[in-house]
């Protein structure tokens, strides 16, 4: 269980970036750098010298360390490997992890503002919306699946029996949400070059060296908590999969989350970026769907 | 409450009724239509086998010829002549209503079961039945052009076919089929109304209509 907690921690974070960037170069008729290349990046990162703007103060450079372990601690207290949770008694509510990963969107918030740079604070007032937008969203989805276990308790939630057409539901939901809280493809184009629209990359124009090397490993391992979640509650709607456990379970639920990673690139290669005021309608569908579910998983007692 | 197949085919009609009730585009309405009364017509398929009564099965053909085929294809004609792409939406914004249609379908659910009915089984139809004529409402409520309140109506209609055909023991075939004949004869003076609205004010926006009593 040490092991699948490192190689969750270390190795899988990366490598689905890595994935993610393969497959998206792939859609594009380009080669591509390996699927190891955020390794590389990273180390490259840590050996770098920092710059760091003379108006920023001690936020700047705690921020992204910060974001880091609350990343971390998220990533270890959610089952989104299919992997078995640590038994952290209650530590593993839903609401914990989901408020986790707001407070690591609000310091890289801070970090952002904390600069003084005008793009850093246009994209933490864009994050900020969305994140708002999204929140409802992601607390309904994953407690349409409480209601259905009934209990807060994620290890509880990922292991009951639930009604396939709930799972499918909350499924898409948390696809959704995970791609508008992670910057991705509808919601905002993660490779723009044009500041005015960026939202993730506006906000870590600033960050360079380590200070940079800390926030993409802490934004990939929120990529694969949220992708993760999202590819484990699809899994359920499968039949057979509640039955697996141990080494197939975990193998299948990484073979998922990779799924859906390809699943994110192939989005990336065919959609177009919404228009601004367009997001809050695109993210009501999802908000529509969690409260469907929500509505079943009641119905159902 | 277990909910049957029966139940998911027409809780999907259901749920396709509040999707509609954020589109603003009018033919993505009427596929949106088209869909829902076939997937009517399948349920009742499906209720007739259940019930074994063979009259069912053909009021599920006329329904998926005359409502899900005809009535759809005819709207869309009109909207090609009369050029309608979009219907923006009035009173609320069509993403505010979907969510609205949403709290709406939750209500029907939680008030079917307040009403007596003579027929067991299948409690669950009683909402996806009041939702369609909740949503409905909705549409007629929420839209701007004289088209889409006709929709609305039709989102409505199918409602109540629901109601009748499940939360009773049957109603005798002539009702059920002069109902649906009603409902082409209605739609089609309705679509002559549309066509003459727009020859006279050239166009079919009904919040613009209140200009007309001085």
């Amino acid at each position: 269980m040490i092991l699948q907690l490192m190689v969750n921690a270390l190795v899988v974070p990366l490598l689905l970036m890595g994935v993610i960037r393969k497959a998206k170069a792939l859609m594009q008729t380009r080669r591509g750098a390996p699927v190891w290349q955020p390794f590389y990046d990273i180390a490259r990162l840590l050996k770098k010298g920092e710059t760091i703007s003379e108006k920023a103060g001690w936020v700047f450079v705690w921020a992204p360390r910060i974001g880091l372990v609350v990343a971390l601690a998220a990533a270890i207290l959610a089952p989104w490997s299919g992997a078995p949770l640590p038994p952290f008694g209650g530590a593993t509510n839903y609401l914990l992890v989901l408020y986790l990963m707001a407070l690591a969107r609000f310091v890289a918030m801070l970090a952002a503002m904390d600069t003084g740079s005008a793009f850093g604070g246009l994209g933490a007032s864009r994050d900020a919306t969305i994140s708002l937008l999204v929140e409802p969203v992601m607390v309904i989805g994953l407690g349409a699946l409480a209601l259905a276990a009934g209990s807060t308790d994620l290890s509880v939630i990922y292991s009951a029996p639930v009604n396939p057409v709930v799972a499918a539901l909350v499924g898409v939901t948390l696809l959704i949400a995970a791609l508008a809280e992670l910057s991705r493809m509808p919601v905002d184009d993660p490779t723009t070059h044009l500041e005015l629209t960026m939202v993730h990359e506006a906000m870590i124009l600033e960050n360079s060296g380590r200070n940079l090397a800390l926030t993409e490993y802490a934004a990939a391992l929120r990529t694969c908590v949220l992708l993760g979640l999202a590819a484990q509650t699809l899994l359920r709607a499968a039949p057979g999969f509640p039955l697996l456990s141990g080494g197939a379970r975990y193998a299948v639920g990484l073979a998922a989350l990779f799924a859906v990673g390809g699943l994110v690139a192939v989005a990336e290669g065919v959609l177009v970026r919404l228009k601004w005021r367009g997001i809050p309608s695109f993210l009501a569908y999802s908000a529509g769907l969690s409260l469907l579910a929500a509505l079943l998983a009641v119905l159902k007692g | 409450m277990h909910l049957s197949t029966q139940e998911y085919i027409a809780g999907t009609a259901a749920v396709l009724a509040v999707w509609m009730c954020g589109l603003t585009q009018v033919r993505l309405a009427l596929r949106g239509l088209a869909a829902q009364t076939a997937l009517l017509a399948v349920a009742t398929a499906a209720l007739g086998l259940e019930r074994h009564a063979p009259y069912e099965l053909l009021l599920a053909a006329v329904v998926l010829v005359v409502k899900a085929g005809a009535i759809p294809a005819y709207l869309a004609w009109a909207a090609g002549r009369l050029d309608i792409r979009r219907d923006a939406g009035a009173l609320l914004s069509p993403t505010l209503s979907m969510l609205a249609g949403l709290g709406l379908l939750a209500t029907g659910f939680f008030l079917a079961p307040r009403f007596a009915t003579p027929a067991s089984g299948h409690a669950g139809m009683a909402g996806m039945a009041l939702a369609l004529v909740f949503s409905g409402m909705l549409l007629m409520l929420t839209r701007r052009l004289a088209l889409s309140q006709l929709i609305g109506f039709l989102v409505m209609e199918n409602g109540i076919f629901l109601y009748s055909l499940t939360q009773t023991a049957g109603m005798p075939m002539i009702v059920e089929m002069g109902v649906v004949f009603d409902v082409l004869v209605g739609v089609l003076v309705a679509g002559l109304v549309i066509f003459r609205l727009n020859r006279s004010f050239e166009h079919i926006d009904v919040t613009q209509l209140r200009g007309l009593r001085n």
